[in-house]
């Protein structure tokens, strides 16, 4: 008797050039011989057989796949889990990086069945945001590398390379945490196998080294750091200088401050405390030395900014940026509020971004609740420059700035980018409360 | 009075990310200066936004069905959600009186909402039989008509379908169409993917021609067919039973319906839902579908993973499958779902087909374990193994919460294999996938 495959076979070659088959299912009579048309004919054994075949449907068997490893940490709670999954349908990599972080910080589980798309999140973003591969590893644990032995596209997390093999065949991610860790433990190695491998580095690379010893060794990396400002290649120079004026204590930091103390005077008159503004007059060669770039300033100016030639608008804020913070508040005797909070006429969007620019840098939460504080209750930012500094700082912002009341009521009309600022330290604040939360599952 | 949503619930209406996130800075009293509730079934608020006047936002809890004054298309939109937001933190204003724009609104919904329960008889009797018949003979005569061209296919050959494009059977769906029969039409429309399916599509598009001349044929000859299997053969063709009728004339089965899948399909401008349930303790399997043109917002009343006390009236058919809800009791805590066998899914659907010949989509849910080889598929206890449908994607999250270990998971299951929509974990934890 002929099966369904003959059947299928006939139907494309046409009853008008084939013969219908005959066809037999078990448990029914064969069937007659049929006069009718064998289109028919055809169709109508078909509809008996679909309906044999799907109704005797046999099971087929299985290669069972390997039984993951256990992970005994406790999941991350629900709440926590359904961030993530809105975190991974905005596809912002800052937030999940922040999250992660956190999440392996306290020592969580990740809900399994989101680490797929995260995978091929952080594969799609590998080169620039090795530390998302990272992250996504140690959250996931042992399920990461059971999903990576099956899909070839997550092997880049199975490489997790150890020891110097890291540093000498990993890519900038898994280097850079070789780099940090030594700085950690044994910073002479450190500083030494940076010395050796500066002259081979690309700039990227060279960055990266500057940024580690500078984030693992502070004030002791200085003399490196200082070395670097007379390197021949400007990105180094540009970057010593830049991570220099982090540092709290550094000699290009005092430089710093004693060049912003004649930029900025204080002065008491009738109606009270207010800035009087000198801008630097040139960019002399110690100026440049320490980071301070002349030339034209990028972009037209807006029409709020100052009546002073647009090079010295632009030498003030590469200083005021670059000033310790701590000199305001010691030389004025003033609180950072206060400071902030001072008049200072026409001048007062070129020194908020340049405050903004240096709480950024110096990560200082005082600062960063004044500048904050100021732009939601007091004067409005006008400028592109102020706004974009104000975003910037909202998102590097401690999110403890978003606990309720800590910072002033929002107004009914606020622009835009206040509200987004402090909808993003709000979100902050509730995404890293949440994951602290009791109510782990598991 | 309906019991208050917890801010998952609410949040889970959101229809994308950026919403969510608007909704949220949204959720403060600072930018609702007027809100209020009526007995826990509807809210209203006016909330403060870029333009002078503010948005007024309405939401009847029932549907839950939105109405707003601003732009968004959206439904429901950031204002909402955020009114929704409030109301699940206890921060609406006290229960009273709408404002008559929000009451405007409601009572045109309830009209509404009852004009479908209870629609008016037809003004004129005969009128609305002699409309009916000559459906019924225009029908008859697509049906001679879908005969003869399948007919046509199969002794031309189906050999040049690969090479005839949509517009081929987009034709015979269309006089399908001016027939009257939308059942038909609709399966006409899908087959035009079928060429492009892989291999073994010349046995699949057979199996689909083979089983629309038995529809056609059993819709000639309905009134030899018992009446179970008339109003099979009915509403595959395309003839609607009426909400109403379904209602009065089915007989309501009460039981803890599981809800154990969702799954939405967009056909031709308009999203179905389909919501598959499973009773307690009937064992019963329940289709509920929600239908929404784009961009309307579908039925979100029941709720994946959990369990609802409630009535199930089921149209008629041979093989009863799609239900309405007619009353809802209660929500009861719901536990995981027990799994089956894959020889019990097999045997199950073996018996419904013996029934429904035509019936090519039936829940399962199985204790199973997925695997990769020799193809992509799920495994039970006792070894048996079903292909998972090569259209569900890669179903990597399936595989990334099993670990090699085996899962409850709620799936559809069709010829072409299983496709997972819900997976609880040995935990408990209900996934959609």
């Amino acid at each position: 008797l002929s099966t369904w495959h003959d059947l299928v076979t006939a139907s494309l070659i046409g009853t008008e050039r084939t013969v219908v088959p005959p066809v037999g299912i078990p448990g029914l009579p064969p069937a007659a011989d049929d006069p009718g048309d064998p289109a028919a004919i055809l169709l109508d054994r078909a509809a008996l057989l679909t309906a044999a075949r799907r109704a005797g449907r046999r099971p087929d068997r299985a290669e069972p796949l390997p039984v993951c490893e256990p992970d005994r940490r406790p999941a991350v709670n629900p709440a926590a889990a359904g961030r993530l999954a809105r975190l991974l349908g905005d596809q912002d990599p800052a937030l999940l990086v922040e999250w992660l972080t956190a999440v392996v910080a306290r020592g969580l589980r990740l809900p399994p069945q989101y680490l797929p798309a995260l995978l091929d999140l952080a594969r799609r973003l590998q080169p620039s945001r090795a530390a998302l591969a990272d992250l996504v590893a140690q959250a996931g644990g042992p399920r990461v590398q059971w999903l990576a032995a099956l899909n070839p596209d997550w092997k880049f997390v199975a490489a997790a390379l150890a020891g110097e093999d890291a540093w000498r065949l990993g890519g900038r991610g898994q280097r850079r945490a070789y780099l940090a860790a030594l700085v950690a433990s044994d910073p002479a190695t450190a500083q030494d196998l940076v010395n050796s491998s500066w002259a081979a580095a690309d700039p990227a690379e060279r960055k990266m080294f500057l940024l580690v010893l500078a984030d693992g060794l502070g004030l002791a990396a200085e003399p490196l750091l200082e070395a670097a400002l007379d390197d021949p290649a400007e990105y180094a120079r540009a970057w010593a200088a830049e991570l220099l004026a982090r540092l709290p204590g550094s000699a290009l930091g005092q430089r710093m401050a004693e060049r912003a103390l004649r930029c900025v005077r204080l002065e008491h008159g009738e109606r009270g405390a207010r800035l009087v503004i000198t801008p630097p007059a040139e960019c002399d060669a110690s100026m440049r030395r320490d980071g301070i770039t002349p030339g034209p300033a990028a972009g037209p100016h807006p029409p709020a900014y100052p009546p002073a030639p647009p090079e010295r608008i632009r030498l003030l804020l590469g200083v005021v940026a670059r000033t310790p913070l701590r000199t305001w508040t010691d030389a004025f005797a003033l609180t950072a509020a206060q400071v902030v909070a001072s008049r200072s006429g026409e001048w007062a969007p070129v020194l908020f971004t340049g405050w903004t620019r240096a709480a950024i840098a110096q990560r200082d939460h005082d600062w960063t609740a004044a500048l904050i504080s100021h732009a939601l209750a007091g004067r409005l930012p006008g400028t592109a420059a102020e706004i974009q500094a104000l975003g910037q700082l909202a998102r590097r912002a401690d999110p403890v700035l978003g606990v309720p009341d800590t910072l002033p009521e929002l107004w009914p009309d606020a622009p835009p980018v206040i509200s987004a600022a402090l909808g993003v330290l709000r979100f902050r604040y509730d995404m890293l409360k949440e994951l602290s939360d009791d109510g782990h599952d598991g | 009075v309906a019991e208050r949503w917890n801010r998952a619930r609410v949040l889970a209406l959101a229809r994308d990310a950026s919403s969510l996130r608007a909704a949220q800075l949204l959720a403060t009293g600072r930018s609702w200066p007027l809100t209020g509730a009526a007995d826990g079934s509807a809210l209203w608020g006016e909330c403060l936004g870029s333009a002078a006047a503010p948005y007024r936002t309405v939401v009847d809890l029932s549907g839950p069905a939105y109405r707003c004054s601003c732009p968004s298309r959206k439904f429901p939109c950031k204002h909402a959600l955020a009114l929704l937001l409030l109301w699940s933190d206890d921060a609406v204003g006290p229960d009273g009186d709408p404002p008559e724009w929000a009451a405007t609104w409601l009572a045109s919904r309830s009209t509404r909402a009852s004009d479908t329960k209870d629609p008016k008889p037809p003004a004129d009797p005969a009128a609305a039989l002699r409309r009916a018949r000559q459906r019924e003979a225009r029908v008859a005569t697509g049906m001679t008509e879908l005969d003869r061209w399948l007919c046509d296919q199969v002794r031309q050959g189906l050999a040049a379908s690969q090479r005839s494009g949509y517009r081929h059977w987009d034709d015979i769906a269309a006089r399908m169409v001016d027939a009257q029969a939308p059942g038909l039409a609709e399966r006409l429309r899908a087959l035009a993917a079928v060429p492009y399916s892989g291999s073994g599509w010349d046995g699949r598009l057979l199996e689909e021609y083979a089983l629309l001349r038995l529809l056609a044929t059993a819709g000639r000859e309905q009134a030899a067919l018992p009446p179970p299997l008339r109003d099979t053969v009915r509403s595959r063709v395309g003839f609607t039973v009426r909400q109403a009728d379904v209602l009065a004339s089915a007989t309501p089965v009460r039981d803890h319906w599981h809800v154990l899948a969702t799954r939405d399909l967009d056909q031709d401008r308009i999203r179905i839902r389909r919501v598959w349930l499973r009773g307690q303790h009937t064992g019963r399997p329940a289709l509920v579908l929600s239908f929404a043109a784009v961009g309307q917002s579908l039925d979100d009343s029941l709720t994946v993973g959990t369990k609802t006390d409630a009535d199930l009236a089921f149209y008629p058919a041979a093989v009863p499958l799609r239900a309405l809800v007619a009353a809802r009791h209660d929500t009861v805590p719901a536990d995981p779902p027990p799994g089956g066998t894959i020889a019990g899914l097999l045997a199950g659907y073996a018996a419904a087909l013996g029934q429904d010949p035509w019936l090519d989509t039936w829940p399962a849910l199985l204790d199973a374990t997925p695997a990769r080889a020799p193809f992509r598929c799920l495994y039970d206890a006792a070894g048996e193994a079903l292909p998972l449908h090569p259209g569900a994607a890669d179903c990597w999250p399936l595989f990334a919460l099993s670990g090699g270990h085996p899962l409850t998971v709620a799936a559809e299951w069709t010829p072409r294999g299983l496709w997972p929509l819900t997976a609880w974990d040995q935990g408990g934890m209900v996934v959609r996938l």
